[in-house]
């Protein structure tokens, strides 16, 4: 079974990185997919996504979510066919012209699909290489509270523990003669065996899982520093990078715009 | 160390007291054993010692707690007490909150106020006498049950008090992992820290427990010292299960000349291309009580579900009941093979225990479902919970529903994972009584267990299973 948004144990570039360095990294990587237009430039800043994962030795992990964008990118597609159809038509995907494939809704549909494979894959890399302890206390540094920060931690640690045990209640269930229904209703009804046991014992742990929070001192206690979290050489070279990067990006968006 | 004086809990969902009237003193360096049959209040019991129950849960509190002389509500919060007393429960998975073995200890220990030169050292001394340095970059999903637990138990040292709590740290595992538990006690205890325990395996902490508590219902059966107690009978059978005279209270019946209803021959499955199981072979029988015993990972559980087709053979065949187990759809072969997991608490989604046990009689279109209802839930001494909510069922009730639920499909093969886990010598017992009954009456039991003693006394036959093979096939005699 895949493991999803897991911290692997590697020695790579980005498992040495400060976590602050790695958070620039995503948010200047989400600015500049979230506001370019042009496919050219964000499938360029795909590129330099994908070569990150290279030099940090995790491209095989973050390629692992390939599958979910292909079919993003299907939804994406049709979604924007439907509802923006735009430029000119190329063909038609049903017979009697109906569903015009136009030039206008692909473009749309595959600056979507790109934007979303490059936060994803962003996002991937910094998981993939970020211990949570260093997460929740570079969070804590940057003045988040400990209550959302354990959050997000225990949301990540927990989707493994969750899918492994959705698959034995479902087994569970199966040997008791459950099916899966038929229809959209039957499916609707037949997510209550698997899904009542799984909230119910989720719930019951979260209840134990905050009295160990609060038994190890997460929520009052000071912490020690124990690694040196000092900005790196790498760090500051790989910042100074992003800025100029979003910089340039910026510097030239507003050119475009007064030429 | 810790006092408790005149102590009453009720939960705030109502009932009874969950614990009434305990009064208890835990001396330093001791190590407190409490035993008991499930929902008798053990889990209560640790939790108003470690003032959990004080600054955590709602519900009607009487009596006093005190901490190193110290009332619990003279204490700020749990975290103060955190600084005196550490706590492992029963469920590792719920203390696992980093993804790492390492950063679980460190998480506590950078919070303690030691110098970063200290937690290194201290980091080095957990890892060792859990025994596990070499685990330390492991992620929780990847660790065993017994693993976990020792993770959980590291993180609650790492916090460095005198006193340790622990709620029944051993339920899950199997010989190997409780044998890691009690070494990594008693190096604890040597150590002199002071251990209040609950557990129902007393015979393997037999050298380390310096008292013994009974409870039943809510209140103290017994209190002293483990030689004191076990001469009273009653307590005993509570204490140290006793399985002695239930095969030959229900005999088995001969079975010559009848078709086997499980046939697996030559079975060979991958876990990706981990072999998991290699060359077994075996017949069950009508009317036979077969015990599968192994450790964990030995293929047990892996070659169960073959029987109900929620995995397929890569090599060899299962037939069951005469129909081939790699094509039948899991829903006709429950027709023939119930299966209880080992966790009931991964079945129970219905209101009320009526509600539960409907569900397989109405997936399966069983005729008659009221008198089934009926007769199953008496059979697993249930009649008086016909109403209730199945989640607040102790663990021995949840058991037994279980096997009330796979029991009202009508099963030819009844198929159990460890159905004794969590229950006290008594409960086991009236679960095996059950299953040689059903037994007796032409259905074939099929129980996977890690406790070599009770396939001894209660089957007919004992599977011995090692890495994915059988190593050993022998009758018990009558």
């Amino acid at each position: 079974m895949g493991e999803i948004l897991q911290y692997i144990h590697k020695d790579g570039l980005f498992h040495r990185m400060h976590p602050g360095t790695k958070i620039f990294f995503i948010l200047v990587i989400g600015i500049m997919a979230i506001l370019s237009l042009s496919i050219p430039f964000l499938c360029a800043l795909l590129g330099v996504v994908l070569v990150m994962a290279l030099a940090g030795r995790i491209l095989r992990e973050v390629l692992d979510q390939m599958k979910l964008i292909l079919a993003m990118s299907v939804i994406f597609i049709l979604i924007t066919l439907v509802t923006m159809p735009e430029g000119d038509v190329l063909f038609h995907l049903l017979p009697g012209g109906l569903l015009p494939v136009t030039t206008g809704a692909l473009d749309a549909g595959i600056i979507l699909t790109l934007r979303f494979a490059i936060l994803i894959m962003a996002f991937q890399i910094f998981v993939i290489t970020t211990q949570p302890r260093d997460l929740v206390n570079t969070l804590e540094k940057m003045r988040v509270p400990i209550e959302y920060n354990l959050m997000f931690l225990i949301a990540l640690r927990f989707i493994p523990t969750l899918q492994i045990e959705a698959r034995k209640i479902h087994e569970a269930q199966l040997a008791r003669g459950y099916s899966t229904g038929k229809g959209f209703v039957g499916r609707i009804r037949s997510v209550a065996p698997v899904m009542v046991p799984l909230v119910s014992n989720a719930l019951s742990r979260a209840n134990i899982l905050g009295i160990t929070i609060d038994m190890r001192g997460y929520r009052t206690r000071k912490r020690t520093p124990i690694r040196e979290e000092r900005l790196n050489m790498p760090d500051k070279v790989f910042v100074g990078v992003l800025g100029f990067a979003l910089a340039a990006y910026i510097a030239a968006t507003l050119l475009q715009a007064i030429m | 160390m810790i006092t408790l004086e005149d102590v009453s809990y009720r939960y705030q969902r109502g009932g009874r007291d969950a614990v009434s009237g305990i009064s208890l003193s835990v001396s330093p360096g001791e190590c407190l054993m409490i035993t008991g049959p499930s929902g008798a209040g053990k889990t209560t019991l640790c939790m108003a010692a470690s003032g959990i129950l004080e600054h955590e849960f709602g519900g009607e509190k009487r009596g006093r707690v005190t901490i190193l002389g110290k009332d619990v509500r003279e204490y700020p919060g749990l975290p103060e007490i955190a600084s005196h007393v550490s706590v492992v429960f029963d469920d590792p998975e719920a203390q696992l909150i980093f993804t790492t073995v390492e950063e679980e200890i460190l998480s506590a220990l950078e919070r303690s106020g030691l110098s970063p030169a200290e937690i290194g050292q201290r980091l080095a001394s957990i890892l060792e006498i859990t025994r596990l340095a070499a685990l330390k970059d492991r992620p929780p999903h990847a660790l065993s049950g017994g693993q976990k637990q020792r993770v959980a138990l590291a993180a609650a040292l790492a916090l460095g008090t005198d006193i340790l709590i622990l709620d029944e740290p051993t339920a899950e595992l199997d010989e190997e992992g409780t044998a890691s538990i009690v070494s990594v006690l008693r190096d604890l205890k040597a150590q002199g820290k002071t251990i209040l325990l609950t557990e129902h395996k007393y015979s393997h902490f037999r050298d380390l427990v310096d008292r013994l508590v009974v409870m039943e219902g809510g209140r103290f059966r017994a209190i002293g010292t483990p030689s004191e107690l076990i001469t009273d009978r009653s307590v005993a059978e509570i204490v140290i299960p006793d399985f002695s005279g239930i095969r030959s209270s229900f005999p088995c019946r001969p079975h010559e000349g009848e078709n086997p209803v499980i046939s697996v021959r030559g079975l060979g499955f991958l876990y990706g291309d981990v072999p998991a199981l290699a060359g077994v072979s075996l017949d069950v029988y009508p009317g036979e009580f077969v015990a599968i015993v192994g450790e964990n990972g030995s293929g047990k559980t892996t070659l169960i579900k073959h029987f109900i087709g929620l995995l397929h053979a890569t090599r060899g065949s299962v037939t069951v009941d005469g129909k081939d187990a790699k094509v039948t759809p899991v829903s006709e072969l429950a027709h023939s093979v119930g299966l209880v997991f080992q966790n009931p608490d991964h079945m129970f989604f219905a209101d009320t225990v009526a509600g539960e046990v409907m569900f397989g009689i109405t997936n399966l279109g069983i005729p008659e479902p009221e008198a089934v209802l009926g007769e199953v839930l008496s059979r697993c001494r249930l009649s008086g919970a016909r109403d209730l909510y199945p989640r607040w069922l102790s663990r021995g009730e949840r058991q037994r529903l279980a096997i009330a639920c796979v029991l009202a499909m009508q099963p030819k093969v009844i198929v159990l994972d460890e159905p004794t886990t969590g229950l006290d010598g008594k409960e086991s017992r009236e679960v095996m009584e059950i299953l040689r009954q059903l037994q007796a009456e032409g259905r074939a039991i099929v129980m996977v267990t890690h406790n070599h003693e009770m396939a001894r006394e209660c089957a007919d036959r004992v599977v011995t299973m090692r890495a994915g093979r059988i190593v050993s096939d022998t009758r018990n005699g009558a």
